[in-house]
């Protein structure tokens, strides 16, 4: 039953007026004492069960409506109830980094006077995925509905799904080629999409003329709509229930009382000071076809962070240092950095209690204006910003867990998260039909490792804890490729005490079509973008594409030949080479190619994360196992981690304890006789710094660092003792 | 108050404790008196006497060493004042080639050298890999942590540290 409101919203002026009691106070709109909560505990955190209950039951329901592999096997949908301000009081597990993205979206319909035109009225659909606005890249896309009650708007519904097409530039959700926002796809920018409960008839015409695979993204709306219409009728319920004034109330407590724990939090877990880290990111498109000369086609990304705990227990995080926006789709707006933030507080810290906004609130991000994180013109493409921010917040995650290891909390302490490639395609189906998709299987890379066990393996993403890859045949239904391979990359992760998780590599044999179009996004080169901690080393880089076009595995599988299953252990000549003959292809970087059709064959290899602790501390016995299943390779067992295997009867890699105690010996005798003192290696690349003899891309990267920071400018200048201006060149 | 025995969080640390167990400690509400009994299992565990403030890695802490505060590595190797980066104490491995690279990552692709190297940050005691960095070239030593430590004893663990000698 629709509710017309009684008089005018004026939620704009209540949105200032929140903002500026949260100035005054230092609280959530003012709110110096949790009332509610103190005369009656039980019922406060009840009331907040129910309000996730209704979360979660929500998105359920609504995957079953989604007709996208994305959505209904990897679970990429959120869902979240916000104040009537639009700050989040209670959410669903799943991609958990829009919560606080689709507060933006709502914030900024009421800062820009939505309420009078085009109104905000019961029954009314918003839609947004739009980043200046508020979400992360296109392919999130968010619905919110207002709750009304007694003719009052007294909150919002929101949810989001990851659309698995675009109708960007290039097919997929994350539109690799795009370079500016006029390629990335379908805009739907903070839009009235539907009234009444219902979609406009209009919108989703839009939907169907200007998308590849309109299904997916036409009835994930219609699961979005469900799910709202379903936590609104819940939050009714519940009004009634508690009364108008009660919830107004407790609404707001609940997200006082998560940002007071999110501080308390910060204060029992970690220790105060200053945290510093880095990471990398290459990107190199010389040559590749589509690009436009429109900026340097290679190019190196450093992503410094310096993060504060304060002795309140507030977190902030600083980009200075970090590079300037560009004509690629890596860009990120300050939504998508909030996301990051909101995405990795929730996994690390904010894990019980009230998940709500508060959290947020308990932190800062600093993002330097013309950077990559918070690009001073709208015109730039974000399609695909995790490219950086999983980097990015992998070294947040580094950061927070050298504080958990200060502090003794070992078990949180995790290496952190990797940057994932994914496949993007489209052209004719199987079915001979029109399609797009990205595979999302990506969702299940290599984690960091822990302080106190290694890294999971095909199993963690940043953005969703809930990682998934999707079962083979279900993909298999939605694409033009079969899979002949999925398969651990040994040595995936990152050498350590404890490994970083490993990676998985898919091969698949393109089938019954004769245009397939296969592009990569988020593809680093050149440089690891993870890193290890404690000792531990990186993952090792993105690896490099391997195709055959017009290979004769027809022939082979006629003659019960073998075929290729994956790429093997050679890093000279892939198992594809030995195997396989036609037109062999090996290539760095965004895969962006010529159609495939039918006999060629495509793998694609996903990251593994970071090791933690000296490698020379590795467990024999594991490590055992370790090669006996594939994960690693007995030469690395030995070459890497020091560890001796025999075999036992049955041919199974056994530790030899004490030859491994003597081979260990040795190892670090020679890593003794092959260290230099770092001031004798300081002075010497001292040399070559103030010579700046170094690759275009890395020089270039220090001009824009130096040009941008004053502090980077500094810091670099007083290391080396140079002038970093004049040495770069830089004005 | 969830509370642990020090034997518990000794084998926490030390990454011995069964599975099951460490997962209820994950999963259960903290206990706030870790950090004592964490230390305590630490300085137990090092061959030295010098007072352990806080632990900075996995075998890195900062100490009081007579009147001052430093950082040591376990084998009791001192790199001077905690508020000076350590690394530029350490012995250091540099992998800026292909052959180098190759040994740390037998079968995968290999970053370009001209891009990125790995540094290896080794206690020139004992040998220990205490950090792994992966940089540009040419890219000034990150000094990972600069622990607020006179606020983190004052005001969080209510124990102030006694002032350090005037002048330093």
């Amino acid at each position: 039953m629709l509710d017309k409101p009684a008089s005018a919203l004026r939620i704009r002026e209540r949105l200032l007026e929140s903002e500026r009691l949260m100035d005054e106070t230092g609280c959530y709109d003012g709110i110096t004492e949790l009332h509610l909560r103190n005369q009656d505990p039980l019922k406060f955190e009840t009331l907040h069960t129910k309000l996730r209950a209704y979360c979660v039951s929500a998105r359920e329901m609504a995957r079953r409506i989604s007709a996208s592999p994305g959505v209904r096997e990897v679970g990429e949908m959120v869902v979240a109830i916000y104040t009537p301000e639009g700050d989040a009081i209670a959410l669903s597990n799943g991609i958990m980094v829009h919560v606080h993205t689709m507060s933006r979206f709502i914030k900024w319909m009421i800062r820009n006077g939505y309420e009078e035109n085009p109104q905000i009225r019961d029954g009314d659909i918003f839609a947004n995925n739009d980043a200046f606005i508020g979400t992360v890249q296109v392919p999130d896309v968010m619905d919110v509905v207002p709750i009304f009650h007694s003719g009052k708007l007294v909150g919002w519904a929101g949810a989001v799904c990851h659309e698995l097409e675009a109708g960007g530039i290039t097919p997929g959700g994350d539109v690799a080629l795009a370079q500016e926002r006029f390629t990335e796809g379908l805009f739907v920018c903070a839009e009235k999409v539907g009234e009444n409960d219902e979609l406009r008839r209009d919108y989703v015409i839009r939907c169907e003329r200007n998308l590849r695979m309109p299904i997916y993204w036409v009835l994930d709306e219609k699961a979005k709509v469900a799910s709202c219409i379903d936590m609104r009728e819940s939050v009714k319920a519940l009004i009634d229930e508690i009364g108008l004034d009660y919830w107004m109330q407790v609404s707001k407590e609940f997200i006082e009382e998560g940002r007071r724990a999110q501080l308390a939090r910060t204060r029992q877990l970690t220790v105060p000071g200053i945290y510093r880290g880095h990471t990398f990111y290459g990107h190199v498109t010389a040559g590749k076809p589509g690009y436009q000369p429109l900026g340097d086609p290679d190019w190196l990304y450093n992503i410094p962070i310096e993060m504060e705990i304060t002795t309140d227990g507030k977190i902030i995080m600083d980009f200075e240092g970090t590079q300037p926006w560009g004509y690629h789709s890596m860009n990120c707006t300050p939504a998508g950095m909030d996301g990051g933030m909101f995405v990795t507080l929730t996994q690390h810290m904010n894990f019980e209690g009230l998940v709500n906004d508060g959290a947020w609130m308990a932190t800062e991000l600093k993002l330097p204006h013309g950077t990559w994180t918070n690009p001073d013109n709208e015109m730039v493409a974000t399609a695909t910003s995790w490219a950086l921010l999983l980097p990015a917040y992998g070294v947040f995650q580094r950061l927070l867990s050298r504080s958990f290891i200060a502090r003794g909390f070992v078990e949180e302490a995790f290496v952190g998260q990797v940057n994932s490639p994914m496949i993007e395609m489209g052209g004719t189906s199987q079915y001979g039909t029109p399609f797009g998709m990205a595979h999302f299987e990506c969702a299940a890379a290599g984690s960091g490792a822990l302080a106190i066990k290694d890294g999971l393996d095909t199993a963690y993403v940043g953005w969703n804890p809930e990682s998934d890859m999707g079962n083979i045949e279900i993909w298999e239904q939605n694409m033009p490729m079969l899979y002949i391979g999925r398969s651990i990359v040994p040595n995936s992760g990152g050498a350590g005490k404890y490994r970083g998780g490993c990676s998985f590599l898919s091969t698949w044999l393109v089938s019954k079509t004769d245009h397939l179009r296969l592009v990569t996004s988020e593809h680093s080169s050149r440089v690891f973008d993870n890193g290890g901690l404690c000792g531990g080393y990186p993952a090792p880089t993105c690896q490099k594409h391997r195709a055959v076009r017009d290979s004769n595995i027809f022939e082979l599988a006629e003659n019960g030949a073998p075929l290729a299953h994956h790429t093997g252990t050679n890093p000279y000549r892939s198992e594809l080479e030995v195997r396989l003959e036609g037109e062999h292809v090996t290539l760095e970087g965004p895969y962006i190619t010529a159609p495939h059709k039918t006999g060629d064959v495509f793998t694609h290899s996903y990251n593994g994360g970071g090791g933690y602790g000296d490698v020379l501390e590795r467990d024999p016995v594991k490590t055992a196992w370790d090669v006996e299943n594939g994960f690693l390779t007995r030469q690395a067992a030995e070459s890497i981690f020091g560890i001796v295997l025999d075999e036992d009867e049955e041919g199974f890699p056994v530790a030899n304890l004490e030859a491994t105690k003597r081979h260990r010996a040795e190892m670090r005798a020679k890593r003794l006789a092959r260290a230099k003192p770092v001031s004798e290696w300081m002075a010497k690349e001292r040399e070559r710094v103030k010579a700046a003899d170094f690759a275009p891309e890395v020089k270039k990267m220090y001009a824009s660092a130096i040009k941008l920071s004053p502090r980077f400018t500094g810091d670099f200048s007083a290391f080396w003792d140079v002038d970093a201006k004049s040495t770069f060149g830089v004005e | 108050m969830t509370s642990y025995s020090k034997e518990v969080i000794a084998d926490l640390v030390a990454g011995t404790l069964p599975w099951p167990q460490t997962r209820r400690i994950m999963s259960a509400y903290k206990d706030d008196d870790r950090f004592f009994k964490y230390v305590a299992v630490l300085q137990e565990r090092v061959g030295w006497k010098d007072p352990i403030l806080l632990p900075v890695g996995d075998h890195l802490f900062i100490c009081q060493s007579g009147d001052e505060r430093v950082t040591k590595c376990e084998c009791g190797h001192s790199f001077g004042d905690y508020r000076r980066n350590w690394k530029l104490k350490a012995a250091i491995i540099v992998r800026d080639s292909e052959e180098t690279l190759r040994e740390i990552y037998p079968n995968s692709d290999l970053p370009d050298p001209d891009w990125m190297e790995i540094r290896e940050f080794i206690c020139p005691q004992c040998g220990t890999l205490h950090e792994v960095e992966a940089a540009a070239p040419g890219y000034p030593i990150v000094h990972d942590f600069e622990p607020d430590l006179e606020g983190f004893y004052r005001d969080w663990l209510g124990k102030p540290l006694e002032p350090l000698n005037k002048g330093d």
